[in-house]
């Protein structure tokens, strides 16, 4: 049981770096990326070649930048251009892109499935309660939680995490008061992309990587962000950590239903609490 | 000529262009191919009734389609319990009446939130489907065996792509028909004052939950009939016609053709089907080059290409 719950812990964990993403990117553009879920495979294609040369860190740190100037591109040249468009526009044109990465993926890495291997510092396992849990898992936890630390830490204690919480409050107040509203969310956008990508390679390890990796956990990702609150990190933090454990426990303890009560958990909330459990309006 | 009469022309000369189709096209896979293109159009159609009347982009409408599909294949597989005739309008009227209980709660939330909702619902679908494997047959999918008539042709006709072809084509033009109709009626004008502006539509003191529910109901049957005739055609439903891939193919469709227009989705849809065709033949691409497409025409023509010659006629007065 203490290994089941752990696994929800693991996965969770994944869901929180990724949702931190998308819900950072909902703030200043308020538009809701469904290209999020691409990202994350492209994050851990581009890792999983980097690592290939240079071990898994380097995969890590090249995702990142990767994906970070692949989001300060798509903010200049689609979400700024869009957005005095309707936000739909712009999410059917991410929902392009998704076509665009899931095929661009196929072609330069194939369809077949590859697999990453963890860092050989964290290889192994540990013995917890008498069963063994690889030390990789325990890992992405402390790198979930430590991405999170650091993330809160900028946006609460530095001048641009300052107007990345005006810009997301109210763009056009933030913006009189002479912040450059579209170099923060440019900059934004760029962070939500590289935390796709890094999520990407922290999963490479212990999910394979496969095209198709991105549209599975883009739900779970929507659902996280619907239930905590768009735009809300706590609320998107706590969500993903109970959608970890409901994912997990619910496979073991009501295997028949338990693949629908995050869906269904998700339509209660956006019907009962549009705003989600904590956070702004749609 | 009134503008119900022009869709009852329109109709009469698209159903009377079927056969004709038929005729110049020599049987085969390109026949096969626009039987497949008139099924998918029926989905794309219930997508762009849904964007136009009631201003949602659905996500999820492979649902509906592979409801329909299931419904009908369980139907046909039971024939001691029903006849056919009877389970294949069952199917769609079921489905109807579930969305419209369901629309009566999701067309609540608005925009990006619906969105949103009706992928995690279709994807939920998507799961039940692959999970029931008593009913659905789970992973393996479900295979129909049609009775030796429906509605007096013989099975073949249905399975056959000379046959499915226009019995489709018929459907999807009597849909659109249908749809034209309903658009330029005044519960179609109601649903447009609605999608444009809600509150105001409720001071002026009308209901809106009740006719948006309608309209989702309608897209929830038009989409299930689709999903009738794939059944038909294909003698086999999985749970792959569920996927949100389905739904999210159906939505290209529907937007490159354009919504604002009924026959919009239905044009999107032969875009799509023999841009498919010919992109299949010089690339394995062909998705990636659909993404870009997709992008252009929403950046560019967010009408769609059945917005073309209206833009094409405003920029011609401008400078004239």
């Amino acid at each position: 049981m203490t290994i089941q719950i752990l696994n929800g812990l693991v996965y969770g964990s994944l869901l929180l770096v990724l949702a931190a993403g998308l819900a950072l990117i909902y703030g200043l553009r308020r538009v809701v990326n469904f290209g999020h879920g691409a990202f994350y495979m492209l994050g851990a294609y581009a890792g999983y070649t980097a690592a290939q040369a240079g071990g898994f860190w380097a995969g890590l740190a090249a995702s990142a930048v990767v994906l970070a100037l692949f989001g300060a591109v798509l903010d200049r040249l689609v979400f700024r251009a869009l957005q005095d468009r309707d936000p739909l526009v712009t999410v059917i044109v991410t929902f392009g892109l998704l076509l665009v990465i899931e095929d661009a993926v196929q072609w330069i890495w194939g369809t077949e499935g590859r697999s990453m291997d963890a860092p050989a510092l964290l290889a192994g396992s540990v013995a917890l309660g008498g069963d063994a849990f690889p030390v990789y898992r325990l890992a992405v936890i402390a790198m979930a939680a430590a991405l999170t630390a650091a993330l809160l830490a900028w946006l609460h204690r530095s001048r641009a995490g300052l107007f990345v919480r005006a810009a997301s409050l109210d763009p056009a107040i933030t913006a009189v008061q002479g912040v450059n509203t579209d170099a923060v969310a440019m900059l934004v956008t760029a962070l939500g992309a590289a935390l796709a990508g890094v999520s990407g390679v922290i999963a490479a390890p212990f999910l394979s990587l496969s095209p198709a990796m991105g549209g599975q956990i883009l739900v779970d990702c929507f659902v996280v962000v619907v239930v905590g609150g768009l735009g809300s990190l706590g609320g998107a933090a706590l969500a993903a950590l109970l959608l970890g454990q409901v994912q997990v426990l619910g496979a073991v303890l009501l295997p028949d239903i338990a693949a629908l009560i995050p869906f269904l958990t998700m339509a209660a909330v956006l019907l009962w609490r549009p705003t989600g459990l904590a956070g702004k309006r749609l | 000529m009134s503008g119900a009469g022009r869709i009852a022309a329109g109709a009469l000369a698209a159903a009377a262009a079927g056969p004709a189709i038929a005729a110049l096209v020599p049987p085969g896979v390109l026949l096969s191919l626009l039987a497949q293109a008139c099924i998918y159009a029926i989905l794309a159609l219930s997508v762009g009734v849904l964007a136009r009347q009631n201003g949602m982009v659905s996500f999820g409408h492979a649902a509906m389609f592979g409801a329909g599909a299931y419904l009908a294949g369980i139907g046909l597989g039971a024939p001691g319990l029903l006849p056919a005739e009877a389970a294949l309008p069952l199917a769609v009227l079921a489905v109807a009446a579930v969305c419209f209980g369901l629309g009566l709660i999701v067309v609540r939330v608005h925009g990006i939130a619906f969105a949103m909702l009706t992928l995690a619902l279709g994807q939920a679908c998507f799961e039940a489907a692959n999970k029931a494997r008593g009913v659905t047959g789970g992973a393996d999918g479900l295979t129909v065996a049609l009775p030796r008539e429906i509605f007096g042709l013989p099975a073949a006709t249905f399975q056959r792509a000379e046959g499915m072809f226009l019995i489709a084509w018929l459907a999807m033009v009597a849909l659109a028909a249908l749809a034209a109709l309903l658009a330029r009626s005044r519960f179609g004008l109601l649903t447009e004052a609605i999608r444009e502006n809600e509150e105001r539509a409720r001071f002026l003191g009308y209901g809106t939950v009740l006719p948006r529910a309608a309209v989702f109901a309608l897209s929830g049957g038009i989409a299930a009939a689709g999903g009738v005739l794939y059944v038909l055609y294909n003698g086999f439903v999985s749970p792959e016609t569920v996927h949100w891939s389905v739904s999210g193919s159906a939505l290209i469709m529907a937007l490159l053709g354009g919504t604002r227009t009924v026959w919009g989705p239905l044009a999107g849809a032969a875009v799509y089907f023999l841009l498919r065709e010919q992109l299949v033949e010089v690339t394995e691409r062909w998705l990636g080059l659909l993404g870009i497409l997709l992008v252009l025409v929403m950046v560019f023509l967010p009408d769609g290409l059945s917005g073309l010659p209206r833009r094409l006629r405003r920029r011609h007065g401008a400078e004239a």
